[in-house]
């Protein structure tokens, strides 16, 4: 049980090489697992219906073969997908015939199999990327047929396909301008041309493939555009635009408007064609008499072939037309787009204003900003307001040596600023050293003193050797100053006095003095 | 020099400038007239007020004037010239890689980089913060050494 469990998972994680696959663009190396994982189904349906509105348009010419403008021929150009191969159109004499060839080739769906065995389209929906023998045959037919039409009016067409599809890319080969500028062009008779066809539906596989439902026209409308083409090879549309008169033209199954944008050049052999689409027309033909609409087509081709071959004629844009321009003195449009905004003005800077209150709320002192707006708009009509700002005010600061929220800075400021008055002065008094004598000691020493001056006069007195002498010194003594080395103490007590001993000496000292004192007194008493 | 920018000697024009820049940021630049970088940096102002004036305003206190003296003391400047930024009356700092983040110290190399520093507040002020940090680099900003509290 086990081992079949690994042998699954072995070979569930078994690595394949890297393969690219062209349907997600990218490399993976999940082998043949790779078709069933779901991205690539969504990528496999995208890349196919982008082929397919390839093949859409390519089965359209299938079943409506139309000669091939060699001129144009370059630009068709057809990759196809499951082959991997590029199919142009050089040297077919059909549109997409080489692609039409090439779709129902054997080759081809022999290697669209492949694809979709590798890429799991689905192998039933083979049918829908190629074309059959059947739908080649009938094509071919086609192809024949419409040789054969165009080889028997050849005098006054060449090459240009009578039938039911009036195709600008096939024919077009035109007299020359000169040819134009012979004719008779009266404004309501547009006869112009030999050069002149008239396109009835697009042509260009891309404007087919954008193009909605063919245009209808009701009586004396024009729906057909015109495409007029002047280039080195004559071509004739004129009996067919005599054949079909414009007033009372209808309009054939086959044609579709145009959507794409009027007045589009293209430049052939040093030609010019302007591109006047059936959509447009019909749209203006709508809104404008019928004489309107010829007149504006007449004048487009009056400035074509009057020499200014080059220019691109802009589109008829009828609204404009009808309300007037430079010639009929009407105001130009930038006036009255001023005009209609003086009255948006007004509006606009309170908008404006609304946007700017919109400001972030949650931006720096916004509550602030707001409240102090209001003040000032108080202030403005004059109210008196209560403004906290007093002579000690101070803004929200983040101190630089601070710890904390910035609402401290407030109140160590405050702090450090009753310190600042209180600045220190030092007295300038010097420092003298002395020893230390309490006051205790100082009145021995006096007393003492006192008696050692009253002792010197009557006996003997201690000289400054420490040995007593007879008495010389009588008045040497008598001062008040404690000046103790005048003093005829014993040697040892005077020096223990003066030296500044320990404690303890001094108080051993004051004792001696004390009871050396009393002694004397006693002898002084005593007589 | 000056005579572009307010010139402000008194704290109460000091506090009536700060409490009337409404949504815009305010540079308050503290220096001497004498000081040969207060000068350039002075120079630097007067010419780009003008174009930072949608989001800011620029006015000058003259350090030397004994009203403002609280101010000195209460801002820490020590270093001449200082510009502080504030916002709606509120402090803005900045981090410019230095050690004083409260204040600018110095002048500036170019407009541009004052521009610059001025919109990186302004940017950092609408979006709420109330520190924001340099934009120009390390190269380009003034380098002082801060002394801890004035030894």
């Amino acid at each position: 049980m086990m081992k079949s469990a690994d042998k699954k998972r072995k070979k569930e994680s078994k690595k394949c090489e890297f393969e690219f696959c062209k349907v997600c663009n990218l490399n993976h190396d999940h082998g043949n697992r790779h078709k069933y994982f779901p991205n690539h189904t969504k990528s496999l349906s995208t890349f196919l219906h982008r082929f397919q509105t390839k093949l859409s348009d390519i089965r359209f010419f299938l079943r409506n073969p139309t000669i091939l403008r060699p001129e144009l021929a370059s630009r068709n150009r057809f990759w196809c997908v499951v082959c991997d191969a590029e199919v142009d159109e050089i040297g077919s004499s059909f549109a997409c015939a080489n692609a039409i060839n090439h779709l129902a080739s054997a080759d081809h769906a022999k290697k669209l199999k492949h694809f979709l065995w590798k890429y799991g389209g689905g192998m039933d929906h083979a049918d829908n990327f190629r074309f059959s023998e059947a739908d080649l045959a009938k094509w071919e037919k086609k192809c024949h047929s419409l040789n054969d039409g165009s080889s028997s009016c050849s005098d006054r067409t060449n090459g240009l396909q009578i039938g039911p599809s009036n195709d600008i890319q096939n024919e077009l080969s035109y007299k020359s301008i000169n040819d134009f500028e012979n004719n008779n062009l009266g404004p309501l008779t547009p006869k112009f041309l030999n050069n002149v066809l008239p396109l009835q539906y697009n042509t260009h596989k891309y404007q087919i493939s954008q193009s909605g439902h063919p245009a209808t026209a009701a009586d004396g409308r024009i729906v057909c555009g015109a495409h007029i083409t002047a280039s080195g090879n004559a071509c004739s549309a004129s009996d067919r635009w005599n054949s079909n008169n414009i007033t009372g033209w209808q309009n054939s199954q086959h044609c579709i408007p145009h959507t794409d944008a009027v007045g589009t050049s293209n430049f052939g052999n040093g030609g010019v064609s302007v591109l006047l689409t059936p959509f447009d027309l019909s749209f203006r033909v709508n809104t404008w008499p019928l004489e309107g609409a010829i007149y504006t087509l007449y004048t487009q081709l009056m400035v074509i072939f009057s020499g200014l071959a080059s220019i691109a004629q802009v589109s008829v844009m009828a609204p404009g037309l009808a309300e007037g321009n430079v010639h009929t003195g009407a105001p130009p449009p930038w006036l009255e787009m001023t005009v209609e905004h003086h009255p948006e003005d007004t509006s606009v800077p309170l908008s404006s204003k609304k946007g700017k209150s919109k400001l972030n709320p949650k931006r720096v002192g916004a509550a602030w900003a707001e409240k102090r707006k209001a003040e000032l708009e108080m202030e403005k009509r004059g109210e008196i307001v209560n403004s906290d700002c007093g002579p000690n005010w101070l803004p929200n600061f983040g101190r630089v040596w601070q710890s904390g929220s910035r609402k401290e800075s407030l109140k160590e400021f405050e702090s450090e600023k009753p310190e600042l008055p209180k600045v220190e002065v030092d007295p300038e008094m010097p420092i003298t050293l002395r020893p230390y004598v309490s006051k205790r000691m100082v009145d021995v020493i006096l007393s003492v003193e006192v008696n050692c001056v009253r002792l010197s006069m009557e006996k003997t007195v201690m000289g400054p050797d420490g040995m007593w002498q007879p008495n010389g010194m009588e008045k040497e003594c008598i001062s008040g100053m404690p000046k103790i080395e005048v003093c005829s103490l014993p040697g040892m007590l005077q020096q223990l006095v003066w030296g500044g001993y320990s404690t303890l000496w001094i108080q051993v000292a004051l004792d001696l003095a004390y009871l050396l004192g009393v002694i004397l007194q006693k002898q002084s008493v005593a007589p | 020099m000056s005579y572009l920018l307010p010139n402000l000697t008194k704290k109460k024009q000091v506090d009536s400038i700060i409490r009337d820049t409404i949504d815009k940021v305010l540079v308050l630049r503290f220096g001497r007239a004498s000081d040969a970088l207060c000068l350039q940096l002075d120079d630097i102002l007067s010419k780009s007020a003008r174009e930072v004036s949608k989001f800011a305003t620029v006015a000058v206190v003259d350090i030397d004037s004994e009203d403002v003296q609280v101010y000195v003391k209460y801002f820490d400047i020590t270093l001449v010239p200082s510009s502080v930024f504030f916002f709606n009356a509120h402090h803005m700092k900045m981090d410019s890689g230095t050690a004083d983040h409260t204040k600018w110290v110095g002048a500036f190399h170019t407009k541009q980089d004052f521009i610059d520093v001025v919109e990186a507040v302004f940017r950092g002020a609408m979006k709420g913060k109330l520190i924001v940090s340099c934009p120009l680099p390390p190269e380009r900003i003034p380098k002082y050494q801060l002394l801890y509290k004035e030894i």
